[in-house]
């Protein structure tokens, strides 16, 4: 079973003169244990993508499924819930809970999915190899960026996801710590076997993927 | 429940300041409750005391106790379930004692309201000279066996008991003789009583120059009563409605602050319910915490309130003003909620 499944995906924006087509005939899978990059310039559609890969956006036409279960006809409550179960998002803007500890960031996923979540032992394990396992009962405000982020990253693993959909990860690291980001989402591939979508326009990235999309205006192509 | 008491938790100051703004209002709330209940009842204590239905006064009188005079022809005959009375307002002199403006209730000692009398201590008038006084004159250094005088009025009167809420319009009552009133009255020609009162809901005067009124409407129409609670009513809704907008604009400020956050949260399919429970625990919390606050405070206040401030602490009308406020603070989330049911998780994605 295909953790991701896009296909036809059509999106269009406003009516008569104001009608934007935004995505056209968009179609793409992902395996298990892979890293896909979809790259392209601002406005091309990239976003969008992503927000109807995560089920935040009914597409106008085309089928959209996570693990076999497709969003399309899915009410807002069916689409939190394959949310929770199936993506992980990370995000340019972390926007952790400032009153939450590190820990409590997880607790809260256990408020509402009480089940599937990683065991202690393996969230743990995630936290340890994020290098954060001594950030636990700290609060947002008190880490850096790039601690935050690896929080970001460990509670979008919490919930066990088979798919991580990261938004422009990298755009306000500098250099090294690209590669630090890179090597990080290429780990959550190979060894947690997650199928991992990045969306960026941040070339330094190519190294770490095994499915390189371009997207331009609208329409996504592989490179090969 | 989980992030409301984390936000609290974490927030100390913030919080704390919310909490302390809703236990003052609560508490002058409770305070203004307090009084308004305890000026109504020194404006009442006496009536309700009497166990009566409804009251029969001359029609001209404007539903004034004061004003009305009946005569003996108009009273015509009673059963045991109406009583006489006659109201004056004296001032009580006393040696040793500073004048005391207040309220003369003559009563027929064989009628049911003089027979229901309850003293808190001495006993019953059974005799023309002798008066049952409001316990505030006890409290005023009066005793069993004082002699005291009314206006100019030569005759003495010697307080021979004294009986708990016995106050007409804010006045401290005496009881004494209905034939006392009279003379009061300087024997006016004509003046048999003040009023009819009865404890039979049916009854109806059909005395010419009378007309039967409901206890309520009586209570309504005692001077300035409906007034001072209009009044305490305005000022009691009008804090409500500043508790209401200081929850309101607080939890708006929050909750505007928490949207980008709630949006990434919405995107890991956290559900709204969640974040809209916890802004409605956030904005109880608070309120609940402030009415603690609030509590303690009216109950310090309450012991150490001297006698002679008209409050009356009923604990279930302020259970109900807490009540209020408590719902106050759920109209209050409303707002907020409003904006965290409106969070586009797609906000956040694309920076």
């Amino acid at each position: 079973m295909k953790p991701l499944v896009i296909e036809k995906v059509n999106q269009v924006f406003g009516t008569g003169t104001a009608r934007v087509h935004v995505l056209h005939d968009v179609s793409f899978e992902t395996e298990p244990g892979t890293v896909s990059l979809i790259m392209g310039p601002s406005g091309s559609g990239k976003s969008t993508l992503l927000s109807i890969a995560g089920g935040l956006l009914t597409p106008t036409s085309g089928m959209v499924s996570v693990a076999g279960e497709p969003y399309s006809d899915r009410t807002k409550k069916q689409r939190d819930k394959l949310r929770l179960d199936y993506i992980g998002f990370v995000l340019q803007a972390y926007h952790l809970l400032p009153y939450l500890t590190v820990q409590d960031q997880f607790t809260l996923v256990d408020k509402v999915k009480s089940t599937g979540n990683l065991s202690a032992d393996e969230l743990a394990e995630v936290l340890e190899s994020l290098g954060i396992s001594d950030l636990v009962h700290k609060y947002p405000p008190e880490l850096s960026g790039g601690q935050q982020q690896r929080v970001a990253i460990a509670r979008a693993l919490y919930p066990n996801p088979a798919v991580i959909l990261a938004d422009e990860p990298t755009a306000a690291l500098d250099g090294p710590r690209v590669q630090v980001v890179a090597d990080l989402f290429k780990s959550l591939a190979v060894e947690h076997g997650k199928s991992v979508v990045i969306v960026t326009h941040d070339s330094r990235l190519t190294d770490v993927a095994d499915v390189i999309y371009e997207m331009k205006d609208g329409y996504l192509t592989q490179k090969e | 429940m989980f992030l409301a008491l984390k936000e609290i938790k974490k927030e100390k100051i913030r919080s704390g300041m919310i909490i302390a703004m809703i236990a003052l209002i609560g508490y002058l709330i409770f305070i203004l409750t307090s009084l308004a209940l305890g000026l109504a009842r020194q404006n009442t204590d006496a009536v309700n005391s009497w166990g009566i239905d409804n009251i029969t006064l001359n029609d001209s009188a404007n539903v004034d106790l004061r004003q009305s005079i009946i005569t003996q022809k108009q009273v015509g005959n009673l059963t045991a379930d109406q009583a006489l009375l006659g109201q004056a307002p004296v001032v009580v002199k006393a040696k040793d004692h500073a004048n005391t403006s207040a309220a003369f209730v003559g009563l027929k000692p064989d009628q049911f309201i003089a027979k229901n009398l309850k003293v808190s201590s001495g006993h019953q008038a059974t005799r023309v000279g002798e008066v049952v006084a409001d316990d505030s004159f006890k409290t005023k250094g009066y005793e069993l066996g004082d002699t005291v005088t009314f206006n100019d009025f030569s005759r003495k009167f010697k307080i021979v008991g004294f009986t708990q809420g016995a106050k007409l319009n804010i006045a401290p009552v005496l009881y004494g003789r209905l034939s006392t009133w009279r003379q009061l009255k300087g024997n006016m020609p004509g003046a048999y009583a003040s009023a009819i009162v009865s404890k039979d809901a049916g009854y109806r005067t059909k005395a010419n120059g009378l007309k039967t009124y409901s206890k309520a409407t009586f209570i309504n129409k005692l001077p300035g009563y409906s007034a001072q609670n209009l009044t305490f009513g305005l000022m009691i809704f009008f804090l409500m409605l500043i508790s209401l907008i200081v929850i309101a604009v607080f939890l708006y400020i929050l909750t505007m602050q928490k949207l980008p956050n709630y949006a990434v949260l919405r995107a890991q399919g956290i559900p709204s319910k969640m974040l809209v429970g916890a802004t409605i625990s956030q904005s109880v919390l608070l309120a609940a915490a402030g009415l603690i606050l609030a509590t303690a405070l009216t109950v310090v206040t309450a012991f150490a309130m001297p006698a002679s401030v008209p409050v009356a602490f009923d604990v279930p009308i302020l259970a109900s003003a807490g009540v209020g406020l408590l719902v106050m603070a759920l109209l209050g989330s409303l707002i907020p909620i409003r904006s965290v049911l409106k969070v586009d998780p797609v906000s956040v994605i694309g920076g």
